[in-house]
Formats: C-alpha cells, sequence, structure tokens
C-alpha cells in the first residue's frame, strides 16, 4: 500500500487501550494477548495472506483491535462520504466541461500538468449517476483528536480485502472479546460494492441477466495480489489479467475456453495508464488493446473510470474546500493538513521557506520527502528541483502521529517511542451518495519510523466501530435480495486453466516424489552401511533412480541403471528433499505448486492454503535445522508431515470443488503427470535384469512408492516378482495408482474440457490405451541378456506419447496468443 | 498565394515475415476543417477490412480514426485519402501581425495576467485553459538547460514575438542539419542540439520547448507541405512527406503558425491534420499488433497534388467536386 504521512511524537507508549470493553469483561491478561498475536500469525499464514513483489511475505497483523467509539465514527463517516462526492464532482468536470479550471478553483496548471489527467479519455463519463464508484481515504488525528484526511486513494484502491481478513482473523484470535463487543459488520460495504458494481454497467435498464463483472489484475506478482484475489471471491467475479481479455467489435470479451463471453463492467487494479497500450502507454503489457475504444462505444464500464488517478494529486487538498462550496454548497467536513501547491508562486514561497518542517511530494507520486530529515545540502538541492519544476511538487504539513497503540514486547533499556499510525477507509457509491465501511485498516509503523507503509513494515490492526446498533450500515443483501440478480457462470480464461493442470502437476509430482523418496530413505536406514547385501545393492538401484548420491565409498551404479531425472547431476538426498531452486526436487515442486496456487488464488477454496503453509514450513523448519550436509536424520518426518498435506490437497480438491471444466483439468493434471511417473521410475528400475534377490527387494520399494505394497501382498503370497507388479501397476484397471487407470480418468477429464479441435489429443490417448493394454506382463518381464528390451522398448514409446500428450493439452486448451507490440512509428520518414 | 487545393493521398503499408493475428490502430490521418482549411471529402482505408472502426473528435478537436483488423494478414496498408481547399489569411505580411513583445505575451497568459479575462484569450469558455496547457513542458518538449542556452539570444529584452519567431526559425534552420534517419522517436531535443540534425519533429520541439520556456504559449502542428519537384523535373509520385510545424499564440493574432524546418511562415501550402501538446498526441498512425514475426517493414508514400476546382477560387460546397 502507499504511503502514508505523519511524524512521531516522542513520549511513552501507553498499554492497550481496553476501557471500552464491556464492565463484565475484564481485558485480556498479557499471555492471552500473546497467545492471540501468535494464533493470529498462524491464522494468517495458514489462509496464505501475504502481502508485497518478491514471494510475498507475510500479512503483519496485531490483532489488538483499534477502536472507534460511534459518535467519533458517525462524524467521520458523513465526512468520508461528503468528500468522496466532492471528488466525484471534480472528476466529472475535469473529464467534462472542465468549469472548475476555466473558473480557476482548481488552478489549470495542476491538472493539465499531472501524468493522472489522460487526455485519451476525455469526454469518457460513465453511465452511473456517479464516476467515482470506490475512492479510499487515509486518515490520522491531529493532536486535539479531530480527523485529517493525509491523502485520496482514486485510482484502484486497495487494502478492503485486507480489511475482511484482519476481521476475520481477529474474530478468531480474539474470540472472547470479540463476541463480548458490539461492533459493526463490515460484510455490507462489500456487498454495496457489488451492487455499485452492477449500477455501473451499460446495460439496458430491466435486464434479465446480471451484468459480467471481471477483476483486472496485474497479475500474481502484484504487492496485494492477496488482497485482489480476496476480493474477487469475496464478489464473486473472476480474476483475470489483460491477456485473458480482448477487444472484438467494440466490445470486451473474456476469452474463455468455451470460446469469448462479453464483459460489462471491469473492476480495475491496473493503473489507468497501463490499461490500454493503443491509447494509453504503449509499453504495457497489462492492458487491453481497444479498450479506451470500447469505453467510447459505451458497451463496457471500467471502475474507477480511466483517469481518476488524476484525484491523488497531492496538491488538490488546497483546492477541496473552496471546491466542495462551489459544487455542494457545503463546507468541506474533513479537512486535510495544510497544504501548498508549488505552482502557485505564494505556496512556492512559503514551501521553500519552511522545507525544514513540511512533507515533500512529487507529482509523479513516488515516496514523499521528509524536509526535516534533510541535511542542508539536500535541502538546497529540494529546493533546486522545486524551483525548476514547480508545477510537480506539493508541500504538506506533517501530522503528529496518534500514539493509540503499544508495544508490549518493547525490548529493556530502549527508548519507548510513539509510533505513527494511519486509518485507511473505503467508501463505494451507492443510490443515495456515498457507504462507507464501517471500520477499515489501520497500519500502524515500526516504533520510530515516519512513514506508515506496508512496503516499510507498518502491522495492521482491524478497526472496531463500537456501536449500540451494529446493523446501522445498510445491507443490500438484507434488505433486497430480489435485486442481485444471479451471476452467470464463465468459462475460465486459458492462463487460468493452464496454471491449474499445472497446480496438480506440481502436487502430483511433488507427492511421488516425496512417496519415492520415503522408500528409499526406508532402505537407507537398513541398508546403507551394508552395501553388498540384497537390500544393499537394491538401495544403489533406488539411488540411481531418485538421482542420488550413494554413502561414501560405495562402487559406481550398477551398469544399466539409468537414472530417474536424466543426465542430471547426482545429489544428497536432503537436497533431493529441501533444495527449493533444483528443478525436480520436492522443495521445488511445492514452491511451484505456491506459484501456480497464487496465480488462481481466486478459484481456490480457503482450506487449501492450510496443507500448502504447512508444508512450506516443514521443509523451512527441516532445511533451517543444523545438519551435517550427508545426514539422512529428520527427513522421515518431514516426508510424513509432506505427504499428509498433499493428501489433503488432494481431499480439497475432490471434495471441495466444483466440477466444472477447471476441476476436470486439475484431475487430468494429476493423472497426466503421475502416469509419467510411473513409466519413469519402472524404466528406471526394471528394465535392467538383476539377481531375483536383489529384485525383490526393488520390486517391493517400488510397490510401496506406489501405494500398492498392500494390494500386492493380498493378492500375491509370494516374494513380488515383476510380471505380478506389472500387472498391478500397468495393466490393472481397479487399481487407483496404476497407469490404465490413470489413462482411463485422462480420457474421462478431457472429454469434460471443450475445445475447438482435440483429434491429436484423443488419438494420442487412444494410442496410450492401445500400448499399455498391450502389455502382457509374462512377456515383458522376460530378458535378453540383462536388459529386458521389450519392455523399455513400450515404456520408452508410453513416455514420447505422454509428452506429446502433454503438449496437445497445451495446444488444445491453452493456446496462447503472440506477445502484443507496438507498430513502426512514422517518424522522420519520407 | 492564394487559395490551394490538394488531392492528398498517405499510404502506410507494414508487411510482416509471419502472420500477424490481429492489428489496433489508431491514426489522425484525416485533416480537420478549420477557417483557413476547408475539407471537402476524406476517408481513411483499411487493407484487410477492419472487423471494427470508429471515429471521433479527440481533446484537442482532432478526427481520431480507430480500426482493427482480427483476420490474420502479413500486410496491413492503410490509406488516407482527402481533398482539401487551404486559403490562409497568414498570406498576409508578417508586418500586419501586432508587435507585442514575448514579455507582453508572457505577463498576458500567466496566472493573473489580461489572459485570464474572457476577451484576453479569444472569448471561448475553455481558452484559458488552453493556453495553460500550451505553456507546459510535455514529453517530446521538456524544459532544459540545452534547449534554455540555445534559445536565450534568440529571446533579447522588448523584442516582438514575431521577431523571435522569425529568429527561432533562422537559427534552427541555419544551425541544424536536416538529416532523416538521424533521430528516432526516443531521440531528446539535447540529442538534436548536441548533433546539430534532426528532422522535422524535432525542429519543431525544439522550437517549442524555446517558446514554453519563456512563458508563450506553443503548440504542435502535424500536417503536411506541399514539396517542389527541382525546377525542370517532374514531381515524382510519393514524394511529399508527412509534416510537422510550430504554432505559437500571438494576443490579436490567435495561433501564429511558423516551420522551423523549412525557415518560413505557415502559408497555403500547408495542409493540417491536427495538433497537440507535441508529437505523443498526433502521431499519424500507431499501433499494437499481435504476431510471433520478427521483421516487418514499413512504407510510407505521401502525394499533395494540386488540383484545379471547377468552381476555382477556393470555397466549394462539401459535395461538388469529385
Amino acid at each position: 500500500m502507499t504511503d502514508v504521512l505523519s511524524t512521531v511524537r516522542a513520549g511513552g507508549e501507553p498499554e492497550p487501550d481496553w476501557s471500552w470493553l464491556p464492565e463484565d469483561t475484564p481485558p485480556p491478561t498479557p499471555a492471552a494477548l500473546a497467545d492471540a498475536r501468535r494464533q493470529a500469525t498462524g491464522l494468517l499464514t495458514d489462509r496464505g495472506v501475504t502481502y508485497g513483489t518478491l514471494d510475498g511475505g507475510p500479512w503483519r497483523l496485531d490483532p489488538v483491535p483499534m477502536v472507534v467509539d460511534e459518535a467519533s465514527w458517525s462524524g467521520l463517516e458523513a465526512a468520508v462520504a461528503q468528500r468522496s462526492a466532492v471528488l466525484d464532482a471534480v472528476l466529472a468536470d475535469l473529464y467534462g466541461p472542465r468549469t472548475l479550471l476555466a473558473d480557476r478553483l482548481i488552478p489549470p496548471e495542476l491538472v493539465l500538468a499531472d501524468p493522472g489527467f489522460l487526455r485519451a479519455v476525455d469526454g469518457l463519463a460513465g453511465p452511473g449517476p456517479r464516476r467515482l464508484v470506490l475512492h479510499a481515504v487515509d486518515l490520522a488525528r491531529d493532536p486535539s483528536g479531530a480527523w485529517l484526511a493525509l491523502s485520496d486513494r482514486a485510482q484502484a484502491p486497495s487494502g478492503a480485502a485486507y480489511a475482511m481478513v484482519d476481521r476475520r482473523v481477529v474474530a478468531q484470535s480474539m474470540a472472547r472479546v470479540y463476541r463480548r463487543t458490539p461492533i459493526r459488520r463490515i460484510g455490507p460495504f462489500f456487498h454495496a460494492l457489488r451492487r455499485a458494481l452492477d449500477a455501473a454497467a451499460p446495460m439496458a435498464p430491466g435486464s434479465s441477466e446480471s451484468p459480467q463483472t471481471v477483476l483486472l489484475t496485474p497479475g500474481p506478482h502484484s504487492e496485494t495480489a492477496f488482497d485482489q484475489a480476496y476480493l474477487a471471491t469475496m464478489l464473486g467475479v473472476p480474476l483475470v489479467e489483460g491477456s485473458d481479455l480482448v477487444v472484438r467489435d467494440g466490445r470486451v470479451w473474456l476469452e474463455g475456453m468455451a470460446g469469448p463471453e462479453p464483459v460489462d463492467v471491469i473492476l480495475r487494479r491496473v493503473d489507468a495508464q497501463w490499461c490500454d497500450p493503443l491509447d494509453l502507454r504503449a509499453d504495457s503489457r497489462l492492458g487491453v488493446p481497444g479498450l479506451v475504444r470500447a469505453l467510447r462505444a459505451g458497451t463496457v464500464a471500467v471502475v474507477n473510470p480511466l483517469g481518476s488517478g488524476v484525484l491523488e494529486h497531492p496538491g488538490l487538498a488546497a483546492y477541496l474546500p473552496r471546491v466542495a462550496r462551489t459544487v455542494l454548497g457545503e463546507d468541506l467536513a474533513l479537512p486535510s493538513p495544510g497544504t501548498w501547491w508549488c505552482g502557485e508562486p505564494a505556496s512556492r514561497a512559503h514551501a521553500l521557506a519552511h522545507l525544514d518542517r513540511l512533507v515533500l511530494t512529487s507529482s509523479d507520486r513516488t515516496h514523499p520527502v521528509l524536509g526535516w530529515t534533510l541535511d542542508t545540502a539536500a535541502r538546497e538541492e529540494l529546493a533546486h528541483r522545486i524551483a525548476a519544476e514547480p508545477l510537480r511538487w506539493t508541500a504538506q504539513e506533517p501530522v503528529p502521529g496518534a500514539t493509540t497503540t503499544a508495544d508490549p514486547t518493547g525490548r529493556p533499556g530502549r527508548q519507548p517511542e510513539g509510533r505513527s499510525s494511519v486509518l485507511r477507509t473505503f467508501a463505494v457509491a451507492d443510490d443515495d451518495g456515498y457507504q462507507v465501511l464501517a471500520g477499515g485498516l489501520a497500519l500502524v509503523a515500526p516504533p520510530g519510523a515516519e512513514v506508515v507503509s506496508s512496503s516499510r513494515g507498518a502491522v495492521a490492526r482491524d478497526v472496531w466501530v463500537i456501536s449500540a446498533d451494529v446493523e446501522a450500515t445498510a445491507d443490500p443483501w438484507a434488505t433486497s435480495p430480489e435485486e442481485l440478480l444471479p451471476r452467470r457462470t464463465v468459462s475460465l480464461p486459458p492462463r487460468t486453466a493452464e496454471n491449474l493442470f499445472w497446480l496438480t502437476r506440481y502436487a502430483e509430482r511433488a507427492g511421488d516424489t516425496v512417496r519415492l523418496l520415503r522408500a528409499v530413505v526406508d532402505r537407507w536406514y537398513d541398508y546403507a552401511r551394508r552395501p553388498g547385501t540384497p537390500g544393499g545393492r537394491a538401495l544403489a538401484v533406488l539411488l540411481d533412480a531418485v538421482g542420488a548420491h550413494h554413502p561414501g565409498g560405495w562402487p559406481q551404479a550398477s551398469p544399466g541403471g539409468s537414472p530417474l531425472t536424466g543426465d542430471r547431476e547426482r545429489r544428497l538426498l536432503r537436497a533431493l528433499l529441501l533444495d527449493r531452486d533444483e528443478p525436480g526436487t520436492v522443495a521445488w515442486s511445492v514452491r511451484h505448486l505456491a506459484d501456480s496456487a497464487a496465480a488462481v488464488r481466486d478459484q481456490m477454496s480457503n482450506d487449501f492454503w492450510l496443507p500448502l503453509a504447512s508444508m512450506e514450513r516443514a521443509l523451512e523448519v527441516e532445511a533451517a535445522a543444523e545438519r551435517a550436509p550427508g545426514s539422512t536424520t529428520g527427513l522421515l518426518p518431514v516426508l510424513d508431515r509432506l505427504l499428509e498435506a498433499l493428501l489433503a490437497v488432494a481431499g480439497v480438491a475432490g471434495e471441495g470443488m466444483l466440477r466444472d471444466p477447471g476441476w476436470y483439468l486439475m484431475d487430468a493434471g494429476r493423472r497426466l503427470e503421475r502416469s509419467m511417473y510411473l513409466v519413469e521410475s519402472l524404466d528406471a528400475t526394471v528394465t535392467t535384469v538383476r539377481p531375483d534377490d536383489v529384485e525383490s527387494y526393488v520390486l517391493e520399494s517400488l510397490l510401496i512408492a506406489h501405494e500398492s505394497s498392500i494390494t500386492y501382498r493380498r493378492q500375491h503370497s509370494r516374494r513380488p516378482d515383476l510380471a505380478g507388479v506389472l500387472d498391478l501397476l500397468v495393466g490393472d484397471a481397479r487399481n487407483p495408482r496404476s497407469l490404465v487407470f490413470q489413462l482411463d480418468r485422462l480420457r474421462d477429464d478431457l472429454a469434460h474440457v471443450p475445445a475447438a479441435s482435440t483429434d491429436a489429443r484423443d488419438r494420442l490417448i487412444q494410442d496410450l490405451l492401445d500400448l499399455a493394454g498391450e502389455l502382457d506382463p509374462r512377456p515383458a518381464a522376460a530378458a535378453v541378456g540383462d536388459r529386458r528390451e521389450h519392455l523399455a522398448e513400450i515404456l520408452e514409446s508410453l513416455r514420447w506419447r505422454l509428452a506429446g500428450l502433454a503438449d496437445e493439452v497445451a495446444a488444445a486448451h491453452f493456446a496462447h496468443r503472440p506477445a502484443g507490440r507496438a507498430m513502426g512509428d512514422q517518424w522522420g520518414l519520407r | 498565394m492564394t487559395a490551394r487545393t490538394y488531392e492528398l493521398v498517405h499510404r502506410t503499408a507494414y508487411t510482416y515475415d509471419e502472420p500477424v493475428t490481429s492489428s489496433y490502430g489508431r491514426a489522425v490521418l484525416l485533416p480537420r476543417e478549420l477557417p483557413e482549411q476547408h475539407v471537402h471529402r476524406r476517408v481513411l482505408e483499411v487493407e484487410p477490412e477492419p472487423a471494427d472502426t470508429a471515429e471521433h473528435v479527440d481533446y484537442f478537436g482532432n478526427t481520431s480514426s480507430y480500426f482493427a483488423v482480427t483476420a490474420p494478414h502479413s500486410e496491413l496498408v492503410v490509406t488516407a485519402r482527402s481533398l482539401v481547399t487551404v486559403d490562409r489569411p497568414a498570406d498576409r505580411p508578417v508586418a500586419d501581425l501586432p508587435r507585442a513583445t514575448w514579455e507582453d505575451v508572457a505577463r498576458a497568459v500567466r496566472p493573473g495576467g489580461t489572459a485570464e479575462t474572457a476577451d484576453g484569450a479569444g472569448g471561448a469558455s475553455d481558452a484559458l485553459v488552453v493556453l495553460r496547457e500550451a505553456l507546459l513542458p510535455s514529453h517530446h518538449a521538456a524544459f532544459t538547460d540545452p534547449v534554455r542556452a540555445w534559445s536565450a539570444p534568440s529571446f533579447a529584452p522588448g523584442r516582438p514575438l514575431v521577431e523571435v519567431l522569425a529568429d527561432l526559425t533562422r537559427r534552427v534552420h541555419e544551425e541544424m542539419r536536416y538529416l532523416p534517419g538521424s533521430t528516432t522517436v526516443t531521440s531528446t531535443h539535447d540529442e538534436v542540439l548536441a548533433q546539430r540534425a534532426g528532422v522535422c519533429q524535432d525542429f519543431a520541439h525544439l522550437t517549442i520547448a524555446a517558446l514554453r520556456l519563456h512563458g508563450v504559449p506553443a503548440r504542435y502542428v502535424s500536417g503536411y507541405l506541399e514539396t517542389q519537384p527541382p525546377p525542370g523535373q517532374e514531381k515524382l509520385l510519393g514524394a511529399d512527406a508527412s509534416h510537422a510545424w510550430v504554432a505559437a499564440w500571438l494576443p490579436g493574432a490567435g495561433w501564429v503558425e511558423v516551420d522551423p524546418t523549412n525557415d518560413t511562415v505557415v502559408d497555403s501550402r500547408y495542409v493540417v491534420l491536427g495538433w497537440g501538446r507535441d508529437y505523443a498526441d498526433v502521431p499519424p498512425l500507431r499501433g499494437v499488433i499481435f504476431t510471433e514475426a520478427a521483421e516487418s517493414r514499413l512504407s510510407v508514400s505521401v502525394d499533395l497534388t494540386p488540383v484545379e476546382l471547377t468552381d476555382a477560387g477556393g470555397r466549394t460546397s462539401p459535395d461538388a467536386p469529385r
């Protein structure tokens, strides 16, 4: 989230103030509080709540709520709604008659020189009664306790979904206090947002279908990717990237697997300049070429409208009081700190004379400069930059940080310091004006920090508005359910489909590797010190198969045993489990599983994040353990934890998801990966003939790795032989781990996935089934010399067909559009 | 110079070594209707035939055309055809223009200046906004020290703006070499100053930046200039080109157009497509294509052919001549 400023006030920090608790409720003890904090952290991890770009660190939340009483809130609520209405009027004017500029109520240059003022969308007023649909404002209290608006967010406000997840986590981790406190609900705000989105749709009134809305995201690597995906889930709208959309015939379409579907409303989290490479920034890969054309045709609404970012100009605050009087005939109820836009000579003079006391913000909206932190030279340099480009700079008075929070963990010997905090709340357009979220997102900076920003370590707190009437906010779902038309189901964009397919492939690969490693580690414990025994020789075969090192001093691998993982270097067993950066390791598969899941977060059940978090934690803990590199200590418990979590992942997929094409693709991914692993593990272990006693150890491990040893023992009384194993692992259609079983399911899964052309795909599946069916265990197990050539050939032929099938699935279902690029320029040509 | 009528054809062809699945284009290739420029007819042709086209008047009042070709193609041809009559009163002698100094002009348009009263800015309600916008630096016309240093000698104290304009255009023409290919769309005017060479867009941007730096409203005009073949030779087909020049605001005269590339006042040999803050607001054609193709070739030809109208003397009803 963007920065917000307030200065630190020195002085001691109070303990959390619990005086608002009902009389019969004692405040939490320090131990209970510490426990609640631990629980909150755990819940956030388990739900996969992340913030930030690189690998997404955890979202930080202190479950101690920030409390606002009803009297204070109701005044603020009205003031925020009024401020939204003023900004809405400004937006309508700037992209319409521009009377505010002509009359110089706002200095024309402030707007005209602002990069957020987009001439390409001039005149494109939205169809709804209000242009500004979603508005966020960052608030702080001045020393007298009055609220000030530090900054407005009108481009694509973030954080509402964080506020919701905070509320859920706090409700759980502070359950006792939560239950005993009458807190205003924040859910109605999201229902109102959905209604506002529907209202923005350019549809004929009385249409029987609800508009198709999508949430446009810059992608899973966005800082607030969680917020976006969670919001999409709450609103019940698909999360799409620009490449999922296309403009045809003056309309925006979602390119679903089942064909294009019209889109009526786009809730955007992409900054406007990046939304259309044709009419806005040409170098954007995040947008949709032709989007502005579709807007001009009136076939789609974008929320907030393109160009709304101009409202975030920090200097606008200086003029809002007189704008409010002109456009609403009212005094502005929510003031800003003293603001001087340097484009006006008098303001510039003030700013330059007081640089050491002011906060300077440039109109490119980058990090603000705190005047008092600069030395003389830096201040002079800043003064020079302001003088050179005065239109770009705005000076603002700092707001002393509200010290409502305490840090009981403050280290002894350290001076207690005030902590800056800010409250972001949200307003959404409704029939009569704006509805304000009853609470919001409080961010508290680390001690001593002057900029409150999630990217600079700020910790979130839930905001509780204590009220006698907790239902004070009209909930459109409670009052008028009939007005909400059912959502159209929408087919998956190919990008989402591909991520779902890979998600289960990674999960299956992780699971297969875990099972095989477990079988290997088992043998290792028994035979690593006895290489000459049959069990020891079998261990060598298995180590080759997983591509692992032998214990020191062992002879070379048994002849002909090709490692599973191709000509990759051998690695230590620990590395095969824990090395995140090497393809094929368990940790690598888990990481890619998490990445794929993050990219389709809106599709996944909430239960999905728990096992994922548990896997990541198990791997992290073991990776952090201090062990010798070659040690196998501690591997089995981790493998067990991982397997448990992977079973939970499979369970969520099996029991918690609608059987739609996305699900079938997920299942197909699992079947395909399992088939591949089966073929590869057979190829690596049994195509070379070994003495019977060695081979039966190998086969036993193989059966264990493929979850089939119990079944085998039930069917056979003797030690395993290859023909029996092949029969069970390849041809037995009743065995859910057999190849034929996987292929049957694959065929069935893919039949449920729509695609234009599936001939090549279906032919390959049939070939694979034929091949597997033709594999007769007895002759296949027969050897010529020390090789089972016939078996090796069949496995090879299965292997390349499976690879071909993966390609065909990609071609049939995930067809990628080539990337867009700019046409050549006619510069200086003749 | 009397009114002139032109048959105008601007053809742009892109050829690709592999199919393009779709092309989205935006063109400002249809001339503006203006008091001194009458457009009899104008049309934009795109091949292959676009699935979608649209036209609108943009923020600056230019006609902007959109097209989307969504069938695979390996060649895209965009042809603009117009019939235009130009009759510029600017053919009056420069000596007749108001003699306001550049400082007077700057004083009039700055905040608190006389242009804030409606008549000072020419009456229209958005006139002030238009003037203020023309004072601001823009993408291709940044305020830099090299431009400041280069332009300073032309802005002698007390010099009438018309003389400043004449001096700037003369100096661009004398000091800079017209060298096609010496710059690209990403070149800055500091680079142009350093190499003392550029193309018409560069010279326009340099002049605009110099004027705005000194508080004189200036804008970028995109269009065409009729070229004359060398004496005794016939004019070659496609020999004309897109052109760009400068308009500066002079109280009492309005927007005065000068061509720094050719060191001349803009007359009836010039056809206006549209204007903006700089090139980025009015490129004749830009677009986004979807393709795996690595190579594309661009060829452009412009023909500005003087024609005789049946109703000689200029203004003709729009549907009369064919």
